[in-house]
């Protein structure tokens, strides 16, 4: 369904971040990418949404290149990103979160938002408080949420763990674990090696701006060099 | 005591005045992320179309105020899509500055058009209303009431509409904004609309209180900025609040200075709030 293919690019002229790396996500598959610090995760998803321009390669979406689009035009094809921080309007309440997560469907804004608050019984009390009052955890529901409201084909998620507390992260993990036994398709950037090898079908390895390896998350999870390098033995 | 109190009045009135622009200057400042000076150049052609629609057309103040707000948005947006747009990629600075050679560019086609000597509108006269010890220029409370239901308005849009929504959105986080499809080009053009013809609404104010010439705008720039500063850069209430600030700190002045020393309330202001409060009194982006 998703296919990045040797993906160049980085965030000034002269800076290459990412050096030829690739992505591949089918329909209902989940994906982890994993690496070393610096090694460029975060850059691939924002390069496949549309937030860094690319020097060379490919975004294909169902075989139809996407990357000379803008975000917003991704946005509308049914890539998501939800980014690791700032990932929600802080001066705006929840349900107005909401509301601007589903700006581009107006006419399915009301039954999309009513969904999603029984869905997260937590946002629902909170909606006419403002995003910045929420918690680390309850943001990263909301963000999620956010990018539920277009009902998107493929959900990016750029670290959702980092700076929760292991309760908070455990709860948004469950999360994912459900939407992706609904069938959405997930790549997800995750310092937590363990935890997304765990939940994920397959595996991407990033390692300096490269794909060093892919295959089933669970073959990763079991190879001598990954558990050394990434999973703590 | 009673004459505290008349500068104490007299200053929440100029504030009130005052909002309008500092309101515009805020709206513009939070989407477009650069001070944009270019606002006194605008609130001068909003004065001059509003002398135009007022005095050669006949049409009654508050109406002219509706065209002191188009033409100043109009020129507003031709500034965006003709320079600014293209120099805000080179950073916020290269911006201000382009948007301080505007405002001087905007005063000069003023000037071609309507020479140097001071204009006044064609109003009826009325006799100062007394309350208790206060005498207020019913002219003044007038204003201040366009001036409050165009805030009232700038609240109910931003806070109640999809647009308005979209607009705080941006302000907000624009690459947040571009992820849930909003077009930020869009809406700096809006913000240029919007904050434009509230300089010029707020231009054809501060010239019902007193005339007009081209340097209307420029001559109250810096109580404009003083007011946006104060209040906290890119929040709305902050405006209001820093131009009541500002406006009652430049009455009260009076006990002490000579008028001729009034601007440097704003400064002084200025020095104050962010020497205490570097985000300003509401906050940066507070809504």
């Amino acid at each position: 369904m998703l296919r990045a293919e040797r993906i160049v690019c980085g965030y000034g002229s002269a800076d290459e971040i990412l050096k030829g790396a690739d992505l591949a996500v089918a329909e209902g598959e989940m994906v982890a990418i994993i690496g070393p610090n610096g090694a460029g995760k975060s850059t691939l998803l924002k390069a496949v949404a549309g937030l860094l321009p690319l020097k060379s390669g490919a975004v294909l979406l169902d075989g139809v290149p996407a990357h000379a689009l803008p975000a917003r035009e991704r946005v509308r094809r049914g890539i998501a990103l939800v980014p690791q921080e700032a990932n929600v309007f802080p001066t705006m309440t929840v349900r107005e979160n909401l509301e601007i997560g589903g700006f581009i469907e107006p006419q399915a804004v009301a039954a999309r938002a009513d969904a999603l608050f029984a869905r997260f019984p937590m946002l629902a009390e909170k909606r006419r408080q403002a995003a910045r009052t929420l918690s680390g955890g309850q943001r990263q529901v909301l963000a999620m949420a956010m990018a539920l409201m277009l009902q998107p084909r493929i959900l990016l998620l750029d670290e959702p763990s980092a700076g929760l507390s292991p309760k908070a992260a455990e709860t948004l993990f469950d999360v994912i674990r459900t939407l992706h036994r609904e069938g959405r398709s997930i790549a997800m950037v995750e310092q937590n090696a363990h935890e997304a090898l765990t939940i994920a079908d397959r595996g991407v390895v990033l390692v300096d701006g490269r794909t060093a390896r892919h295959g089933p998350a669970a073959e990763l999870a079991a190879d001598p060099q990954v558990r050394r390098l990434f999973l703590g033995g | 005591m009673i004459r505290v109190l008349q500068l104490v009045a007299d200053g929440v009135m100029a504030g009130a005045t005052l909002a309008v622009p500092a309101i515009a200057f805020n709206t513009m400042y939070a989407v477009l992320r650069f001070p944009n000076f270019a606002i006194s150049g605008l609130a001068t052609i909003g004065a001059f179309a509003g002398y135009a629609a007022n005095v050669w057309g006949g049409w009654p103040a508050p109406l002219a105020l509706g065209a002191a707000f188009v033409a100043a948005a109009l020129a507003s947006v031709a500034c965006e899509l003709g320079a600014l747009r293209r120099l805000r990629r080179s950073g916020p600075l290269a911006a201000a500055v382009a948007s301080v050679a505007l405002t001087i560019l905007l005063e000069n086609v003023v000037r071609f058009g309507f020479g140097n000597e001071l204009r006044g509108y064609d109003l009826p006269v009325f006799r100062d209303w007394r309350l208790g010890p206060l005498r207020l220029n019913p002219q003044e409370i007038e204003n201040a009431a366009c001036a409050l239901v165009a805030t009232a308005a700038l609240f109910l849009f931003l806070g109640f509409t999809r647009t308005g929504r979209m607009m705080r959105a941006v302000a907000d986080n624009p690459a947040l904004a571009a992820l849930k499809g909003i077009d930020a080009g869009a809406v700096a053009v809006l913000a240029s609309l919007l904050g434009g013809g509230l300089a010029g609404f707020g231009g054809m104010l501060i010239g019902l209180d007193a005339s007009i010439d081209p340097l209307t705008g420029f001559r109250v720039m810096l109580s404009i900025f003083a007011a946006a500063v104060v209040g906290g850069l890119g929040s709305i209430p902050g405006a209001v609040l820093g131009a009541v600030v500002v406006g009652v700190g430049e009455e009260c002045s009076l006990l002490l200075l000579d008028p001729a020393y009034r601007s440097a309330v704003g400064f002084l202001a200025i020095l104050l709030v962010l020497s205490f409060r570097p985000r300003g009194l509401l906050g940066e982006r507070a809504w």
